[in-house]
């Protein structure tokens, strides 16, 4: 063997002397023995050879090589090590980095590895082969397999997807990697399903079906949980993966109780005096930032609203919003885990009424506490908070209003003059303070938040018209909507004007009091038509944006106007806007944001998100409103300044009869807060009701469970009584002791209780009308009545007991004397049974005397014997037998 | 929810056999005349009783068209059991059970229950497969039968919680080897000693305690 290797050596490897071959010239030599040699050591050698040269030589071992290293995996497929040698060389020819060798020839960024894997893959069955080599044990095969695996998925991740996806087990297999002892393998196995599951629905649901999630919390928890290392990272990447914008996996994710298992991960680190950033290591703050990210995968807004809601129940009884919140609330906290933490508060509560309660009721370890929301404010009015951070309380607060009627009511109602002037911080003042300060960013911030407290809320608007402020000393108070037109007319950033104008036009949305208003204000109208009419075209983003909103504010004018103002009917300003900008300008101008890219983003999600202060312009709602709106606007602009064609039934009133409708229309509108109010009232009354009937209800059960329990009493009484005089005795009479012992103390009870009751009935007394006064007092009297019935029965039946005593001594005394009787019959019995013993006796000794004298005839003589004695029994008779046969054999 | 036992099942047959409205009923007791396609599949989940014990059952609705088939395959290893559906208004749907049959045999584990459902059963004017010939089809190849309304909400309960008995019943005789997850059945948090562990084909790996309670 030795001899036929060396001589192969000869053919093939020893170089012509002095004329060193080419890389290219080494790699065909190589591949030729690979191909033909028929020892697998060779082959072996052939295949650790090209090994090495796969990373210098790339492209000539990928062109010439691919087929035999094929043809390995195919035919060598039994021998682990060149099977793991091969695979290694292709994990090389594939591999996506680029090799410093290749950097001078094909540049830098080659896709060399790309292209090859194109390759490799263009026979299908060969990535499946990959897969099956999963299965082998052998580090040496299943690990190159895997690296294999993921170079060829990062290189051509769609193709290798759909062929993992229809080969047989293909996602089983790189599962069953996960629960690998050796930890190399699970790792790569976690980056490789990373990867996998990227943008695949499918794969991502047969990932989860393999209890995916229940082996990457194992993992997890392997790995030191939240302050594990890069590990627990992976594991959060993939969860993500797996959850993100899947709604069946979400659902089954949660129908798990996985929720329940991310909980403990948001505990907080312990904190330390002399460190309070020790807990947060670079590798904690990624792992949190990927399980915030997980949380909001599942709560995120424009999900079906069935499973958000049932996810966010599910996060507040399983205390992570809690947990979330007492983030928000410690100290120490690095600002891009707080940012990110309140984002998810945020999409934890919204639209939820009971979280968003939960999150109003957290207070902030202040001193003096305040509410976590108020501290939230704070920091979104304060220009040294990073810009981010910001952002996100925005956003946490605007999910805190959102479908939040009572959360609405109240903040505005911290504006509104009230009898007692808390000195504490409120959110409303916060808002204004934000609203009037110098800082662009928070008036802008303080108008969209404000004007989130106003959707879908015709109550609120109405009321937040009553808010006045005080000025200047001196100075008559102005109301908020002045103040706010005010500072629009001063020359403010646009940013603010922006602000001012999306809560201007939120406010007068469906609400003509707030329209009225504005429209009584001086100047507000010149203002908008004047900044309409200044600039003709603008390519200026923010300009744009400025026009847009004043046409839109001034056609809601025209829109939600009751002609009220008598100087700006809506036919008026219709006039106005067709003289002063012409029809086709407004149009132009309302539709101008619609037009900019950033209102289809600012659209498309809740979350305020721009990377640069000076770019946060537009709000979601406010975007959503002006979608809303837009259409039936311009028609009302329209309508309203061609007045020959057809008007709509309110504009062709005259003046009286619009006066008497607008008239009509304010006495509905007392009506119908009367409505609610008395409809209210009603609701309390009938609570009240119901309360004090299922009380009384209680009453009357406890009351006959009372009766019913005296009426066993006086049962058990009679049959004890009775079973006294049948069978009487000592045992009995000690029973019966006991037995009245504890009736004694059913009666205490029952008196105790009656007491308790007597008391509940006077309570109720208080409560209830005298009607029914009258029919407890019955009650509480036959009750005592019956009380002290039973007090006599209970005398009575001691009185029994005496009785009984004294019966019982002469029954005992009868029994002594029946005893004697007894006495007498039993030794009767006695001597029969002795006599019969004797004649026993006499048989056996007839039998000893057979046997002493010879054994003839026994049998019959025997029988004689019992014929005279006239006894024939069984066990007689087997006797009899037994000791003939001792006879015979002693014979 | 905490529950003693979890089976994963799997819900196959024809395109609009009625499996996704199937589970629709059982899940959130509704029906849905006009429903999409299903893509790949769907998840729904619901707890029963049987024998006292809570049980909870993990329903993956498959998608029923051809081309989704290879995907569907996937599920078959990881079932307990499976719904094997077909419409009793469409005899053609009658005749695919073989091939279905094959394949869930082919591709699930040995112990896999299999209930096969007539469906539509409201249908009763426009019927086109007998209820007898289900019934022998059944008893031919070992199945559990019965015939059910999506629509009516008629014996769609009993389908899914008999085919649950069944393997209850295979668990307690020690058909099943429960700690082997790829069986499609878990035991509750609480009511194992330990966690179970890594898969019995790659050794020895213990300790792998899901942090659940404590």
């Amino acid at each position: 063997m030795e001899y036929f290797k060396s001589g192969l050596k000869s053919v093939l490897g020893a170089p012509p002397p002095g004329n060193q071959p080419s890389g290219a010239d080494t790699v065909e030599r190589l591949v030729d023995r690979l191909q033909s040699s028929s020892l697998l050591d060779d082959r072996r050698d052939a295949c650790r050879a090209l090994k090495a040269l796969s990373r210098t030589y790339r492209l000539e071992v990928g062109t010439q090589a691919m087929d035999a290293l094929r043809q390995v995996l195919e035919m060598d497929r039994t021998d682990c090590e060149i099977v793991g040698l091969a695979m290694d060389t292709l994990c090389n020819i594939t591999s996506p980095e680029t090799f410093e060798a290749e950097v001078e020839n094909y540049g830098p960024k080659n896709k060399i590895g790309e292209q090859f894997t194109e390759i490799f893959i263009k026979q299908s069955d060969s990535t499946t082969q990959v897969l099956a080599f999963l299965e082998e044990f052998d580090f040496r095969v299943r690990w190159p397999a895997l690296k294999l695996l993921t170079h060829l998925l990062g290189n051509r991740p769609k193709d290798i997807q759909e062929i993992i996806l229809v080969s047989p087990l293909g996602v089983s297999k790189l599962m069953d990697l996960l629960s690998d002892s050796r930890e190399v393998i699970r790792n790569d196995a976690l980056l490789l399903l990373i990867q996998l599951t990227k943008g695949n629905a499918n794969i991502q649901k047969i990932v989860a079906f393999e209890n995916a999630f229940d082996r990457i919390f194992d993992v997890i928890s392997q790995e030191g949980s939240a302050d594990g290392g890069i590990v627990v990272q992976d594991c959060l990447l993939l969860m993500l993966n797996l959850l993100r914008g899947n709604i069946s996996n979400q659902n089954f994710f949660k129908e798990g109780s996985y929720i329940q298992r991310l909980t403990p991960m948001f505990d907080l680190p312990p904190e330390t005096d002399e460190n309070p950033l020790s807990g947060w290591s670079p590798q904690k703050v990624c792992n949190m930032h990927c399980m915030v990210q997980v949380i909001r995968a599942l709560v995120a807004p424009g999900g079906p609203a069935q499973a958000t809601a049932a996810c966010q129940r599910t996060m507040r009884a399983c205390g992570l919003l809690q947990a979330l919140c007492d983030i928000l609330m410690a100290s120490g906290v690095p600002a891009d885990v707080l940012t990110e933490t309140i984002s998810a508060v945020a999409e934890v509560i919204r639209g939820n009424t009971s979280n968003q309660e939960f999150l109003a009721s957290v207070m902030a370890p202040s001193s003096p506490p305040r509410p976590a929301i108020v501290v939230l404010l704070m920091s979104m009015v304060n220009e040294k908070q990073p810009f981010v951070l910001r952002c996100s309380v925005l956003y946490c607060f605007q999910c805190f209003l959102y479908k939040n009627e009572v959360g609405q009511t109240q903040l505005i109602q911290t504006l509104l003059p009230q009898g007692n002037e808390a000195a504490s911080l409120t959110t409303g003042q916060l808002l204004c303070g934000g609203l009037f300060s110098l800082d662009p960013l928070s008036n802008w911030f303080s108008a969209v938040a404000l004007s989130h407290a106003l959707i879908d809320n015709s109550i609120q608007k109405e009321q937040l018209l009553r808010v006045l402020l005080a000025t200047n000393i001196g100075k008559p108070p102005v109301t908020l909507m002045q103040q706010c037109v005010m500072l629009l007319q001063q020359g403010n950033k646009t940013q603010c004007k922006l602000g001012l104008l999306m809560l201007l036009c939120r406010w007068v949305s469906h609400c003509p009091p707030a329209v009225k208003a504005f429209l009584t204000i001086e100047s507000s109208v010149a203002y908008l038509t004047a900044l309409l009419s200044s600039q003709e075209d603008t390519d200026d983003l923010q300009e744009t944006l400025l026009q847009s909103m004043c046409a839109l504010l001034l056609g809601l004018c025209v829109h939600f106007n009751d002609d009220s103002v008598p100087n700006y009917t809506k036919e008026k300003l219709c006039h106005l806007i067709e003289n002063r900008l012409g029809l086709e300008r407004f149009q132009d101008a309302i539709g101008g944001i619609t037009r900019h890219e950033i209102y289809s983003r600012t659209l498309k999600h809740p979350q305020p998100s721009t990377k640069d202060p000076s770019d946060l312009l537009l709000d979601h709602e406010f975007c959503r409103l002006l979608k809303i709106l837009e259409g039936v606007v311009v028609k009302s602009v329209q309508d309203g300044s061609n007045p020959q064609e057809g008007k709509d039934p309110t504009s062709t009133l005259s003046p009286s009869d619009s006066a008497l409708v607008s008239q009509y229309k304010e006495l509905i509108r007392e009506q119908d807060a009367q409505i609610h109010r008395l409809n209210q009232t009603n609701e309390t009354l009938a609570k009240e009701k119901r309360d004090l009937e299922t009380q009384v209800y209680e009453l009357q059960t406890s009351i006959s469970h009372l009766r019913d329990q005296n009426l066993v009493l006086r049962a058990a009484q009679i049959n004890l009584t009775e079973a006294k005089e049948l069978v009487p005795s000592v045992d009995t009479i000690d029973l019966t002791n006991v037995e009245l012992e504890k009736y004694k103390n059913t009666v205490r009870d029952l008196e105790n209780r009656l007491a308790e009751c007597t008391l509940n009935l006077q309570k109720q007394e208080r409560t209830e009308c005298n009607s029914n006064n009258s029919e407890y007092e019955k009650l509480l009297k036959e009750k005592t009545l019956e009380l002290e019935k039973m007090k006599k029965d209970q005398e009575n039946l001691l009185e029994l007991l005496t009785e009984q005593d004294s019966k019982l001594m002469q029954y005992k005394e009868k029994l002594v004397a029946l005893g004697e009787k007894v006495n007498r019959i039993r030794r009767k019995f006695r001597r029969t049974r002795y006599r019969r013993a004797a004649r026993i006796q006499q048989l056996k000794y007839y039998r000893r005397m057979f046997n002493s004298i010879t054994g003839i005839n026994f049998r019959s003589k025997m029988k004689e014997l019992f014929i005279i004695h006239g006894i024939i029994s069984s066990p007689f008779k087997t006797i009899f037998n037994q000791n003939y046969l001792d006879q015979s054999i002693f014979y | 929810m905490s529950y003693a036992y979890l089976f994963k099942y799997i819900i196959i047959g024809d395109t609009g056999v009625g499996k996704s409205c199937l589970l629709l009923q059982f899940t959130d007791k509704r029906f849905q005349p006009v429903h999409d396609l299903t893509i790949g599949v769907e998840f729904g989940a619901r707890m029963i009783t049987i024998d006292g014990k809570q049980i909870k059952l993990q329903i993956w609705d498959t998608a029923g068209q051809e081309a989704f088939r290879s995907i569907t395959r996937s599920y078959y290893r990881g079932a307990a059991g499976a719904l094997l559906v077909y419409d009793i208004t469409r005899r053609e749907t009658f005749n695919h059970l073989t091939t279905w049959l094959e394949d869930a045999r082919q591709h699930s584990n040995s112990n896999m229950v299999i209930m096969l459902i007539g469906n539509k059963s409201d249908l009763d004017s426009r019927r086109e497969v007998k209820r007898e010939e289900g019934e022998a089809f059944a008893r031919e190849h070992g199945l559990v039968f019965m015939e059910t309304s999506a629509k009516t909400a008629a014996n769609v309960e009993e389908a899914f919680i008999n085919t649950a008995k069944e393997i209850y019943e295979k668990i307690q005789e020690g058909v099943f080897d429960i700690n082997n997850e790829a069986n499609g059945i878990k035991i509750g948090p609480q009511h194992s000693p330990t966690s179970p562990g890594g898969l019995a084909g790659t050794g020895g790996q213990g300790g792998a305690q899901g942090g659940g309670c404590c």
